[in-house]
Order: C-alpha cells, then sequence, then structure tokens
C-alpha cells in the first residue's frame, strides 16, 4: 500500500513537470516538444538538488524500462501506411542504412580524435 | 461496440508488449526488440480481427498517457551518469553536435535525391532522436508520428546491428567514442548495445542520447526546411 501511494505521488509529480512543460513551450512559442523541456526541467531540479534523486527514483527508472511499451500505440498505426512503405521500400531503406552508418562514423571518429589528444596532453 | 473494440485494443497491446519482453529475453535479437515485436504482432492480430486505425486511436490515446512523464524520467539516468560527461565534455559534445548534423543532413539529402515524399523527408530527417520525443518532434516538421516513429525503430535496429562492426573496420576503438556514436545514432537501442561493450560505452551512449535530443529538436525546425 505505501508502495503504490509512493508510485502515485511520484507518477503525479512527473506528470505535472510534464505538463508544465508543455505549457512553458506554448507560452514561450518554442519550437520544441514540451517532454523535452520536462526532461531538462527535471534534470535542472535535480542538478541544483531542489529534487532529491531518490523523490522520483523509482517510478522514473520502472517508466524508463518501459518506455518502449509507450509507443508502441504509435507504430501500430503502420497499418494503414503499408502502401506508402511498399512504394518507397527500398528508398527509405537506402536513406536509412547510408544516413546511419555516415553519422555513425563522424561522429565516433570526431569524438575518437579528440579524446586521444587529451589523452596525451593528460600523459 | 467501439467500446469493446478499444478494450481488445488495448489488452492485445499490453498482451503483445508482456509477450515481446519475454521472447527479447529469450532470443535477444534486433528482430525481437520489444517495440518491432510488439507492434508486428498487434498489427497480425487486429488487421485479421477487422480493427481498423480510427478504432484503436482512442485505446492509442490510453496507452499514450504516460508517454510524457516516462520520457520526463530519461532526466534520471542522464543526472546519474553525468561524471562521464563532465569528466569528457569537449570529445563528448563534439561528436554528437557532429554525428546528429551529419546524419540529419544526409538523410534529408538522400530522401530527396531518391524522390522520397515531403511527408516522409521530413518524418526521416530525425530517425535519430529518441522515439518520445521524436513523435513530438514530427508535427512541429510537418512530418507524421507514426512515420517518424517507424524510421525511429528501424534506425535504431540498424545501428545496433551493424554500428559496432562499422566503428570495427574503420578503426573506432576508444570506448567513450563507440558509446558516443552509438547513442548519438541509434538512441535506446544503440544504448542498450553500447551497454554489452562495456560500462564507458554505456554511459557515453546514455548521454549521447539525451544531449543529441535536444540538440536536433533545437536545430532541426530551421535545418530541415533549407536542406529539403
Amino acid at each position: 500500500m505505501r508502495t503504490l501511494i509512493i508510485i502515485a505521488v511520484q507518477i503525479t509529480a512527473l506528470l505535472v513537470i510534464n505538463r508544465v512543460g508543455y505549457t512553458l513551450a506554448a507560452a514561450l512559442h518554442l519550437p520544441l516538444p514540451g517532454n523535452l523541456l520536462g526532461m531538462l526541467l527535471l534534470l535542472s531540479l535535480l542538478a541544483t538538488r531542489v529534487v532529491p534523486l531518490r523523490w522520483v527514483e523509482s517510478s522514473a527508472s520502472v517508466l524508463v524500462r518501459h518506455l518502449g511499451f509507450f509507443f508502441v500505440p504509435i507504430t501500430v498505426g503502420l497499418m494503414s501506411l503499408g502502401e506508402l512503405f511498399l512504394d518507397n521500400g527500398i528508398a527509405i531503406l537506402i536513406t536509412l542504412v547510408v544516413s546511419a552508418a555516415i553519422g555513425i562514423g563522424v561522429a565516433g571518429l570526431s569524438s575518437q580524435r579528440l579524446a586521444s589528444t587529451r589523452d596525451r596532453r593528460a600523459s | 461496440m467501439s467500446s469493446w473494440v478499444t478494450g481488445f485494443s488495448i489488452v492485445v497491446t499490453i498482451a503483445a508488449y508482456a509477450l515481446s519482453r519475454v521472447v527479447a529475453r529469450r532470443y535477444p535479437s534486433p528482430f525481437t526488440t520489444p517495440v518491432f515485436f510488439s507492434t508486428t504482432l498487434i498489427i497480425l492480430v487486429l488487421v485479421p480481427a477487422g480493427v481498423r486505425v480510427a478504432d484503436y486511436e482512442l485505446a492509442k490515446q490510453i496507452l499514450g498517457f504516460l508517454l510524457g512523464p516516462a520520457t520526463v524520467s530519461l532526466a534520471v539516468p542522464l543526472y546519474k551518469s553525468r561524471r562521464t560527461l563532465l569528466t569528457n565534455t569537449l570529445p563528448a559534445l563534439a561528436g554528437l553536435v557532429v554525428g546528429s548534423l551529419a546524419t540529419l543532413a544526409t538523410a534529408v539529402v538522400i530522401a530527396r535525391l531518391l524522390g522520397l515524399p515531403d511527408v516522409i523527408r521530413a518524418s526521416i530527417s530525425i530517425k535519430s532522436v529518441t522515439a518520445p520525443i521524436a513523435i513530438e518532434l514530427a508535427p512541429i516538421l510537418h512530418g507524421s508520428p507514426t512515420l517518424t516513429a517507424a524510421f525511429v525503430i528501424a534506425t535504431g535496429m540498424i545501428g545496433a546491428m551493424f554500428g559496432p562492426w562499422l566503428m570495427t573496420v574503420i578503426g573506432i576503438h576508444d570506448p567513450l567514442a563507440r558509446g558516443l556514436a552509438l547513442g548519438t545514432i541509434s538512441h535506446g537501442q544503440g544504448t542498450a548495445q553500447a551497454v554489452v561493450e562495456g560500462e564507458l560505452q554505456g554511459a557515453a551512449a546514455g548521454i549521447a542520447m539525451g544531449c543529441a535530443a535536444v540538440f536536433t529538436s533545437v536545430v532541426a525546425p530551421f535545418l530541415v526546411p533549407i536542406l529539403g
């Protein structure tokens, strides 16, 4: 019972922070997802120790572990987009594979280059 | 009638997800990732049962209720791995910024060269952003949340499957750089793969996933119209 109440309170707090994120995005006319602002808000509350980690940790960990579940209902919408996919399948696959490969190569090589200059300076 | 359909859709969705968790644990592979596996399963049940997308809408809204708080919760792992970021600030930020720009630009340009329609170009541009944020970013770019979600998940699978091999071939051996590249491009699925490589790789990937999502969300509304 106690655990249930704690989870309910924590999830309510996370819902409120999320709501604040959306309100902020709308009020400031920011072209940013409200849930992203909510995430940054919680991060700053944790970093400034206004909110101790243990206040949100247990529910947040459960939600993050099952994050995938919450977008399954959205991908199910693909059942009406099958045709669009079949018509453009090869082009989509090429775009996805090539852009992923270039992104991984560029991200990995640039950070490895900088990490190695830092290591040399440190030694 | 419609409440029956909604109830049925909810039960099918939850059951498919629960089953996919078991399958993913027993037969780990990119094709058994819970999101991919359960989506396939749900469509295979709903379509023959005569449930159409419009009938599923209410179930989708009910089940998506906690998506916002779950996204907000990503702040917790990000906060926990802050030490990794603070000790590697420059290589980490440079890698994820350059990598995010490179993947966004190549995706939009290739999609354009191959003649893909506007809605696909907009939706595919943010395929490296973690799904809960990409879904919300898509309408801002005039893309489709559903298409974006599919591209995000496909990108996660592609990166997790071929990323480690590609990096070894082109000589990326630094553990921070490997984790960072996987998290930047393949978000959650890339992070899961990076965790398998090691603790530093996993932490770097988690940070990259969060920071790349923030960075891409800020630049995409300006860059996508210019490029595509």
